[in-house]
């Protein structure tokens, strides 16, 4: 299936209501294993809120290898290509095992006492 | 409680701030009846600007009411009240229209409509003959400048708008934005993420926004948390210069320098002050197209 972002949502790509737009169509063809192309054509300005659901999401539930497999991104400017490349880095990591809010605040309050 | 206050001359230096959220503390109360008077004000900056209209609609919001001695405001003064649209859409004046000329206009929102906020800060606030940037740069400043307002929409959780005004500074060939939200405040957020833990009240407010600019840390749902990661990069990319001041943390980003620090005066809410540089050849955009898996 192919999908032209600008026809959806227009050229600024920057909600999260957008971004569900994009999530509620793509999800359930990922999750049957059905192969994915996004346009964006013509899409021009970026930012995080947007490429956070409707793509960073996708790794709740479905694999890395997997979503190289079947999602394609197509004609994304390189300013918009920078954004989802951070997104996913940052998804990826929020969705593996990590710390706990205890260490983390543990770690601010050690910080706070040594320097501010 | 009847209350004049005297707005003096306010520019957009540190100290500038604290007169401003010394304003917001002697009005934050419900039923006020205040008056501002200018007649010691020489100009108002647009942090000023900004901020002036958010504390008029926050009383406002609270019962009181809000009178301007028209009188007292310099010709000067007024004049650019009047062309970037704060006196028209206050209600301030006698319904004069708004006249752009070289200002840049204020601007409410109630809600979040992304094609009127990239319409404003294109024709508006990029737009001008003043920046030299290609459509290409432009569209990279905004999608930036919009992770200022989605923090503003989602975090802010105010019950008044989102208010925000430019100004373009010809001799210095900068070009500057103010975003204030009268919400909960960034360290509030901060503290509540941590809140089953009763150590998060001892978290003061710089140790809260040096947490949250942290990349990866975030205290809404789906690890949504790069705003202020990229607008920071950017920032010390470009030669810009990022101010956030939330309670009483205060954060300046700029390529020289990352500081947190705590000042004396509170403010609830969150004011993002932005510098950008008019000229594309102090420009670089991080350009990392390259052939390898996405995930």
């Amino acid at each position: 299936m192919k999908l032209i972002v600008y026809d959806l949502i227009g050229e600024n790509c920057l909600t999260l209501d957008d971004g569900q737009k994009i999530y509620d169509l793509i999800h359930p063809e990922l999750i049957a294993s059905h192969q994915i192309e996004l346009d964006f054509d013509k899409a021009k300005v970026f930012a995080s809120p947007f490429f956070n659901i409707a793509i960073g999401r996708l790794l709740k539930d479905i694999k890395s290898e997997d979503l190289n497999r079947l999602l394609k991104v197509n004609n994304l400017a390189p300013v918009g290509y920078s954004v989802l490349k951070r997104v996913i880095e940052n998804s990826k990591e929020y969705y593996s095992p990590n710390e706990n809010t205890r260490k983390a605040l543990d770690a601010v309050l050690l910080e706070q006492s040594e320097n501010l | 409680m009847k209350k004049t206050l005297s707005i003096p001359t306010i520019d957009d230096n540190a100290t500038d701030f604290d007169i401003l959220f010394n304003l917001w503390n002697q009005t934050n109360n419900d039923n006020m009846d205040v008056t501002f008077e200018f007649s010691n004000c020489n100009f108002l900056r647009q942090n000023a600007i900004a901020f002036l209209g958010g504390l008029i609609r926050l009383i406002q919001s609270k019962g009181g009411t809000v009178w301007f001695n028209l009188e007292s405001i310099s010709k000067t003064v007024k004049a650019n009240l009047e062309r970037n649209g704060f006196i028209p859409t206050l209600g301030l004046g006698n319904g004069s229209v708004p006249k752009t000329g070289n200002s840049i206009p204020y601007r409410e929102d109630s809600y979040q409509d992304k094609d009127v906020v990239v319409d404003y800060l294109k024709m508006y606030w990029l737009g001008q003959e003043w920046v030299h940037v290609s459509e290409m740069l432009k569209d990279a400043i905004v999608g930036t400048v919009w992770e200022i307002y989605a923090n503003a929409f989602e975090h802010g959780k105010s019950s008044v708008r989102i208010f925000s005004c430019g100004q373009h500074y010809p001799h210095r060939h900068e070009l500057k934005l103010t975003v204030v939200d009268f919400g909960a405040g960034i360290p509030s957020n901060v503290r509540l993420f941590f809140e089953p833990d009763p150590r998060a009240q001892s978290l003061n407010a710089a140790s809260c926004l040096k947490w949250a600019f942290q990349r990866g840390n975030t205290t809404k749902p789906d690890g949504r948390g790069l705003g202020l990661d990229l607008l920071k990069e950017f920032v010390k990319l470009n030669k810009g210069k990022l101010e956030i001041f939330s309670h009483e943390g205060y954060v300046i980003i700029d390529n020289k320098q990352e500081k947190f620090a705590n000042k004396t005066t509170f403010f609830e809410g969150t004011l993002v002050n932005i510098t950008f540089i008019c000229d594309e050849s102090h420009y670089r955009l991080v350009s990392e197209m390259v052939e390898e898996p996405l995930f």
